[in-house]
């Protein structure tokens, strides 16, 4: 099944923007984030389509992922 | 600060602070060692200036009553990563309630001005009165203790804060500076006057790299009083680096929660520019008066498209590892690195840039240089005149001033000269009395007449219960993008718990982006190797709880009412659907929510004040 992943700020520049990809069904968000290679106490922010979601969820065909870099204010 | 007896390492009453009054009217000076009521006296920062204030009836910010409080954290002078704050504190003239009284606020900044006020012996001055004609403090340490002396300013009227600081470099070795600019000697038509702070890349460059306690006028404070520096000399004193104080710092660089504000080239975030790339991925980017479009203009403002214009330098204050500082210089012709533009960090990179309509980087450096030349806050500055701009596109027919609107980059420019240079005193005093003297308040963006940073409204009703800086002194404002937390529920209970403890950094002297909880063991262990108290997490985060409390009652007693504690009524009148983050405040939403952290607070809030009567 297809899936996008979109990659912000300095993750982006790290890695990259957005990459549409073939994985295996059943894939859990942490399979994608550890084949990165994003370590995951970096991690902020999760989404699937928008919507927060967590390391554990399953993603379905056409899903798309964003990952976000911890961000604080000041 | 003196400990007294080994025994009583934990017992406030045995900690004593030193405190330096300067009558600047009767030019006497007075130094006394009181012993702390309890642990926010202990601690510092806000927590002991609050209960100065709270000791006095200040009906108007500009009398000679309102004292100005300068001081410091315990853990500022020490060799704690980050432990340079200095703060002032006072009734704010730009933060005024409903029935016409001023605020208690205080302001942080780091730099290095509170290690030198520290290392000169003193803990806590307080400016009472004005002087008759300009002066400047200079508090130095001496071989019997502290000396402290008032000298005539007249030569610095007029001149920028980084100008008064290398001026008065020439003069005092060893030193470090808090300064205002024109805005400040401007108080009577500028109440957002910002206190500028002397940074070493600033004395050694000649470059103005300074940093600011810019919230709640406090430099319009210090041009009250015809105070227009303070000069903090001394030897340098951080303290040794045991095998536990590295510890500590090693902590604070690579397990706290300070990785996302370190240089890219470290491995870290970059600083708070990154937030901009993560919120406008929700499109929740302040745009045109905190209203984002839905389009990507703010792309223009990321990091890579900046860099091909300008060199991005991460730079630090004194020994700090994080380095979040994000300097812009200008590139020459042969690609070497040109003149400093300005400092580009999140709040006046978008409240001078996107939040007016404007795009080039160049221009938001030229207003961001700009307004730190006069010396006013970013924040407050950037918020009125983002109202101005929108009530202008609101009314083509009747516009305000010169007519400027968004993306007018010469019209804004000289809106902010003409404001700091007093002749804008509409503009100058904020956005809170504009908005009402327009009678059009729902798009005017601030929480209790003080204005919000660059985080849109709709995102956060953790500004409703801040008692000072919306962003700063309650913890909750990326809570919405970082979570989607949306029910009443969520929110009362970060509001009432962690949020509120984001306040115990302005007491302990230490910069908010160490970034771990005010009960993480990293702070008890900051303390104990730094001091030598053996202060429990229990005991901190329950001190932070009161000082933070104190501050809320401050706000009743200064007659703010149930009405005030609300947002600005666009976000609930007229929703942006640009936002992709949930929309999910509404009257409702509001009312049951304060029903809610009343009903915790309130009951705790009594007996923190002293009885005036
Ligand atoms: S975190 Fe930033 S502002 Fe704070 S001390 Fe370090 S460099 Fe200075």
């Amino acid at each position: 099944m297809q899936v996008t992943v979109k990659l912000v700020a300095s993750f982006r520049l790290k890695w990259f923007k957005e990459a549409t990809q073939d994985y295996p069904h059943g894939v859990e968000i942490l399979d994608i984030v550890n084949e990165i290679g994003i370590p995951v106490n970096e991690l902020g922010i999760v989404l699937i389509n928008g919507h927060h979601a967590s390391l554990k969820d399953k993603l379905q065909d056409g899903d798309t992922v964003s990952l976000m870099p911890l961000i604080g204010g000041g | 600060m003196i400990i007294l007896g080994e025994k009583s390492k934990n017992d406030p009453s045995a900690v004593l602070y030193h405190r330096c009054t300067i009558d600047l009217d009767t030019q006497t000076i007075t130094f006394e060692d009181l012993p702390c009521r309890n642990l926010e006296d202990v601690m510092g920062g806000f927590g002991r200036s609050f209960q100065v204030l709270a000791e006095r009836k200040i009906e108007n910010a500009y009398c000679r009553e309102n004292p100005l409080i300068v001081n410091t954290g315990l853990l500022t002078g020490t060799s704690v990563m980050t432990g340079l704050r200095a703060y002032f504190s006072a009734y704010s003239p730009l933060k005024q309630s409903g029935k016409g009284l001023p605020a208690a606020m205080w302001s942080a900044g780091s730099g290095n001005f509170g290690n030198k006020l520290k290392w000169t012996g003193i803990d806590e001055v307080i400016f009472e009165n004005c002087s008759r004609s300009p002066v400047y403090a200079v508090l130095r340490e001496g071989e019997l203790g502290p000396l402290v002396e008032l000298i005539p300013a007249d030569h610095l009227l007029g001149l920028s804060g980084h100008e008064k600081i290398m001026s008065l470099q020439k003069d005092y070795s060893n030193a470090h500076f808090a300064a205002i600019g024109p805005a400040g000697e401007n108080y009577q038509s500028v109440y957002m006057g910002a206190v500028i702070l002397s940074t070493d890349n600033q004395l050694k460059s000649g470059e103005p790299k300074n940093r600011f306690a810019g919230r709640g006028g406090m430099g319009s404070m210090m041009g009250y009083k015809n105070l227009l520096a303070i000069v903090a000399q001394s030897s340098d004193k951080p303290g040794k680096i045991t095998p536990a104080m590295r510890d500590v710092n090693h902590d604070v660089l690579k397990n706290g929660g300070s990785a996302r504000f370190q240089p890219v080239s470290q491995g870290g975030g970059g600083g708070t520019w990154a937030n901009i790339e993560v919120l406008q991925a929700f499109h929740a980017v302040p745009m045109n008066n905190f209203r984002p479009k839905g389009n990507d203009d703010v792309e223009q403002q990321f990091r890579d498209h900046v860099e091909k214009d300008f060199e991005v330098v991460s730079e630090g204050c004194y020994r700090c590892g994080i380095r979040c500082h994000n300097n812009l210089f200008n590139r020459n012709p042969d690609g070497s690195r040109g003149p400093l533009a300005a400092k580009y960090d999140f709040e006046p990179l978008i409240l001078f840039g996107s939040n007016l309509g404007l795009y080039d980087a160049a221009q938001t450096c030229e207003l961001i240089h700009l307004c730190d030349q006069l010396g006013m806050d970013a924040i407050s500055l950037g918020a009125t005149l983002s109202y101005v701009l929108d009530y202008n596109e609101r009314h083509p027919e009747k516009p305000l001033f010169n007519g400027a609107t968004f993306g007018q980059f010469d019209a804004i420019r000289a809106l902010m000269e003409e404001t700091g240079r007093g002749e804008r005193e509409e503009i100058g005093k904020g956005v809170k009395r504009l908005s009402e003297q327009l009678g059009e308040t729902s798009y005017a963006v601030h929480v209790k007449g003080l204005e919000l940073p660059a985080y849109l409204p709709e995102t956060n009703p953790g500004y409703i219960f801040a008692i000072a800086g919306g962003h700063m002194s309650m913890g909750t404002h990326m809570l919405l993008a970082k979570e989607g937390k949306c029910s009443v529920e969520e929110w009362v209970q970060v509001i009432t718990t962690q949020g509120l403890l984001q306040v115990g950094y302005d007491m302990l002297g230490l910069c908010k982006f160490v970034g771990v909880g005010m009960g993480h063991d990293l702070i008890v262990r900051a303390t104990r190797e730094a001091t030598g108290l053996e202060f429990t997490s229990a005991e901190i985060v329950a001190a932070v709880r009161r000082a933070y409390l104190r501050g809320l009652a401050l706000e009743l007693r200064q007659g703010f009412e149930d009405a005030e504690y609300t947002l600005p009524a666009q976000i609930i009148d007229s929703p942006n659907p640009n936002v992709t983050l949930p929309n999910f405040i509404t009257a409702e939403f509001i009312a049951q929510l304060k029903l809610r952290v009343w009903s915790v607070f309130l009951p705790e809030m009594e007996g923190l004040l002293p009885d005036l009567d």
